[in-house]
């Protein structure tokens, strides 16, 4: 898809401009991609008279001019009157934008004919039958694959005559329709809360009830407060809607800008909202995402959204990939033991033709069903008022986490540190060894609940579309996902010539298992990578403890299997393993105790001597990354919240000395106290002299103490 | 192309794809900067490891946007450069135009625009696939970045609070980006982290 959109855009570019239609072009004036002008509702103005006059815009096809966000990039239109004494000119009544994706970027703006209406007002001392002329300058940005700034003087002249004059044919009914389809608050309650999977928005009100919410669309007024160009999921309820935002630069550092306004646009009618920080009302949402519209690019833009033009694929479109899809799970190696096995049943059944295809219908059965199963399961938690989408679920540092130990655990298994927990095993490998149409019904169904694990991180997304469409919708495509995933299953069953042809199971199926393990653990690799940009170091060393623990897990279940099997009863093994591994798990999900975020400054020797030449109370923390009871100290003492207000009450400065890395000054203070290494906590009292030293355990009574001795003047305690 | 078509071609593809080049990142204050490694103008590779200890400036631009000639055409990005460079931080300008795109740069040309812009960046990063600038959430040209001297995020966002092409913005601009840089040679926490940025669209080539 991409491939053609840059196929059309090189194209587009190899056409000189001189070739495109330009309804400005005169004859040797340069090639305009706007032409603008300046129209009048009516003919004439009346002394002390309000009137509204607009700035009309034709833009050449494909390029675009801005909103007065313009999103990731571009400016917004802008227009400098230059007004007679006493005449007065509002600010543009913005139209309803539409959403112009660049490359990976978004852009808020306008194509083709749009009119920005504004006011203007005479003056009481207007003199009637005087012809006004009123200058103004437009400085407009319009883009297509290139931006060029163009400017205009432009100019309009009205007649003052005595009494209101008649509305202008052509422009009084044109501007009466931009004004009324531009967005206006409408009592509208609108909330907005961050949340781990963003930021939820929570419009409430009349105007929704009942409203066709499938191209709800969120434009906000100011640039920073959300990432442009990530989706918006929708939450119908029945007072109004929940559309979860990707947080932007505004929320950066747990911040959160006072407020959230905007417009929301519900593709045919747009309303201007002002949100307030604060918990969403019950009724935003508990009713799921909207059906899929009438053609899916009713998100594209209020006015009539046609996006990029290209033909909507439809659910046929959808079912075919999603049968594409199904087969390549098929090459998940997840998916491969439990294949291998039947495999080998098959070949077993070589000779018996009509047994093999019993066989391969009964799997193919029991993963269409299994996926169908999974679908509605999923279906159904939506429904239940989970908020968040399943393709905002990788946004999600816990998911990702989490993931990310459910790959080693299977790379482990693979690896042959443990087999799939008894119990399950047991029900589907016995199951399945059964033999017979019950055996293959369920070997396909455990393939798929395996299966599905491994394929969150790369179906998320695509199945997270699944589940914002009509259950049918939602339905047809997991169908289609289970048929390709039994296909070649199937396809070998009723093909004796191909089924001759597997190799013959034996020893190699467990080194070929044990191969694959890598892959899985390069996918665990690749989610703590993902986990480590998206919540940092502090994370990441978790997600690796938790691992550690995980393996550690998996080690004491493939003992307690094996003593299992000897006839043992390994409950303390058992049991320590699942304990172990659940402790991994939860504190992976565990939310971070908020840790209270000290103001620190980065110490240096002249800051220090700056700072106790002021009289101010000084905490200087020499730490680094590497030190561990530096992190403990952190978390325990430092970073608590008693502490935080005792520097904040005794206006303690609070100096970090990073050694981190090599640093021969901090190396040289260290030594000056005596110390070789970190932790070590100085503390300067008001009153001069040496500093106290704490000692390297510290407990927030010990910081307290030191803190109050050291604002009363002495520097020990 | 509609959200459908996008959706389920990564059913297809996004198997074999490395998920995280899809999207722009939204790198965080105060946390690592994303590593990356390019060829600059000189035929040299760069990467943020080289420069561990020192103060780097991030600036991507375009040769033919608008926003950056503002910049250039008036010289203030160039003394900007000029004061870094000689206050020992490091000056990456990055291009991450695709080829056939506004602003695109091989080496000779980079060099060429170099001399004629008269540039005292450190170096030109040719970034043409789009790897770092989508590892920063590079939106625009300009969009700043400064990495301190820990390697972490300090500032993030426009040049200047001024998100206009005319060159009369430029006075009484908020510097945001000699601001950050000043307060991070004082050894200061950085006033201002985060702000808008603005400019023409990074002409990415399609994932």
């Amino acid at each position: 898809m991409r491939f053609l959109t840059g196929l059309v855009l090189a194209l587009m570019m190899a056409l000189p401009a001189a070739a495109q239609p330009s309804p400005s072009q005169v004859s040797g004036a340069p090639a305009r991609h706007v032409t603008t002008e300046l129209v009048a509702e009516r003919q004439a103005i009346a002394p002390g008279e309000t009137i509204q006059v607009a700035l009309r815009q034709r833009i050449q096809p494909h390029w675009h001019t801005y909103w007065r966000n313009s999103g990731d990039s571009g400016q917004p239109t802008e227009i400098k009157w230059t007004l007679p004494a006493g005449w007065q000119a509002g600010p543009f009544t913005w139209a309803p934008p539409r959403k112009i994706p660049v490359g990976p970027l978004m852009n808020y703006g306008y194509e083709g004919d749009v009119l920005l209406p504004m006011t203007l007002t005479a003056p009481a001392s207007a003199k009637v039958g005087d012809k006004v002329t009123l200058a103004a300058k437009v400085q407009l940005l319009v883009c297509a694959d290139v931006c060029v700034p163009e400017d205009s003087d432009l100019a309009l002249t009205l007649p003052v005559t005595a009494t209101s004059a008649p509305v202008d044919p052509k422009w009084g009914p044109a501007i009466q329709t931009a004004l009324a389809a531009a967005p206006k608050p409408v009592g509208l309650v609108a909330v907005f809360q961050p949340r781990p999977a963003g930021v939820a928005l929570a419009v409430t009100g009349a105007a929704l009830k009942g409203a066709d919410l499938a191209g709800a669309y969120f434009f906000p007024f100011d640039s920073t407060v959300i990432d442009h160009a990530k989706p918006q999921a929708i939450e119908r309820g029945p007072d109004g809607l929940t559309l979860t935002l990707a947080a932007g630069y505004a929320f950066q550092g747990g911040k959160a800008p006072g407020g959230l306004a905007g417009v929301l646009s519900l593709g045919g009618k747009a309303y201007e909202i002002a949100a307030t920080p604060g918990a969403p009302p019950a009724g935003a949402s508990g009713l799921g995402p909207p059906p899929a519209a009438q053609g899916a690019s009713g998100g594209e833009g209020a006015s009539g959204g046609k996006g990029a033009g290209a033909a909507d694929l439809g659910l046929a479109a959808a079912a075919l990939f999603a049968f594409l899809g199904g087969l390549i799970l098929n090459l998940m190696p997840c998916v491969f033991p439990i294949l291998a096995m039947k495999a080998a049943s098959l070949v077993g059944h070589g000779e018996d033709h009509g047994e093999a295809r019993r066989q391969g219908v009964a799997f193919g059965v029991g993963s269409v069903l299994t996926f169908l199963a999974l679908a509605g399961g999923l279906i159904a938690l939506k429904a239940a008022g989970s908020a968040i989408g399943w393709g905002f679920q990788l946004q999600s540092p816990p998911v990702v986490a989490i993931l990310a130990l459910l790959m080693l655990a299977v790379a482990l298994n693979l690896s042959g540190l443990f087999e799939v927990g008894t119990s399950l095993q047991g029900a589907g490998s016995g199951l399945a060894s059964r033999g017979g149409s019950a055996g293959a019904f369920f070997t396909g169904a455990l393939a798929v609940v395996v299966a599905a694990p491994c394929t969150a991180p790369f179906m998320g997304p695509a199945l997270g579309w699944a589940l914002t469409q009509t259950t049918a919708a939602a339905l047809t495509v997991f169908l289609f996902l289970g048929l390709g995933f039994a296909a070649p299953f199937v396809l070998v069953a009723f093909a004796p010539a191909l089924l001759s042809r597997l190799p013959k199971p034996g020893a190699w199926m467990e080194l070929f298992r044990k191969a694959l393990a890598f892959p899985m653990y390069g996918a665990a690799a690749w989610l703590a990578w993902v986990l480590a940009q998206q919540a940092g170091a502090d994370d990441l060393a978790k997600l690796f403890a938790a691992a550690v623990v995980v393996a550690l897990a998996g080690w004491l279940a493939g003992l307690a299997q094996r003593r299992a099997a000897l006839g043992g009863k390994p409950i303390v093994l058992t049991g320590a393993a699942g304990i172990l591994a659940a402790v991994a798990v939860a504190a992976v999900v565990w939310p971070q105790n908020k840790a209270a975020e000290l103001p620190t400054e980065a110490y240096s020797p002249a800051r220090l001597a700056e700072l106790r030449a002021e009289g101010r109370p000084v905490f200087v923390n020499y730490t680094a990354a590497w030190c561990v009871s530096c992190q403990v100290n952190d978390k325990v003492a430092l970073s608590t919240p008693a502490v935080a207000q005792a520097f904040a009450r005794h206006k303690v400065v609070y100096l970090k000395a990073d050694w981190t890395k090599r640093d021969a000054t901090i190396a040289a203070e260290l030594a000056s106290h005596g110390r070789a290494g970190v932790p070590l906590y100085l503390v300067y009292g008001t009153g001069g002299g040496e500093a106290a030293i704490l000692p390297s355990i510290l407990t927030p009574d010990i910081v307290l103490k030191a803190l109050k001795a050291a604002d009363q003047g002495a520097s020990k305690p | 192309m509609t959200a459908i078509s996008r959706r389920l071609a990564l059913i297809v593809g996004g198997l074999a794809l490395a998920a995280p080049g899809l999207a722009l990142a939204l790198p965080a204050i105060g946390k690592p900067a994303p590593a990356f490694k390019a060829l600059d103008e000189a035929g040299r590779v760069r990467s943020l490891s080289d420069f561990t200890g020192k103060t780097v400036v991030l600036e991507w631009t375009s040769s033919d946007c608008p926003y950056s000639h503002k910049h250039y055409d008036s010289g203030t990005m160039q003394a900007l450069q000029a004061k870094a460079v000689k206050d020992g931080v490091v000056w990456l300008t990055v291009s991450s135009s695709a080829p056939r795109n506004e602003g695109y740069f091989t080496a000779k040309t980079a060099r060429a625009w170099r001399v004629k812009v008269g540039s005292h960046a450190t170096a030109i990063l040719l970034d043409s696939a789009g790897v770092v600038g989508r590892a920063y959430g590079a939106r625009t040209t300009p969009h700043m970045f400064i990495v301190d001297r820990a390697g972490r995020v300090a500032y993030m966002g426009g040049i200047d609070d001024r998100p206009y092409q005319d060159p009369e913005s430029l006075k009484g601009a908020k510097p945001y980006v000699a601001n950050a840089l000043a307060d991070l040679k004082a050894g200061r926490p950085v006033a201002d982290p985060v702000s808008a940025p603005y400019g023409c669209a990074v002409r990415y080539a399609a994932a």
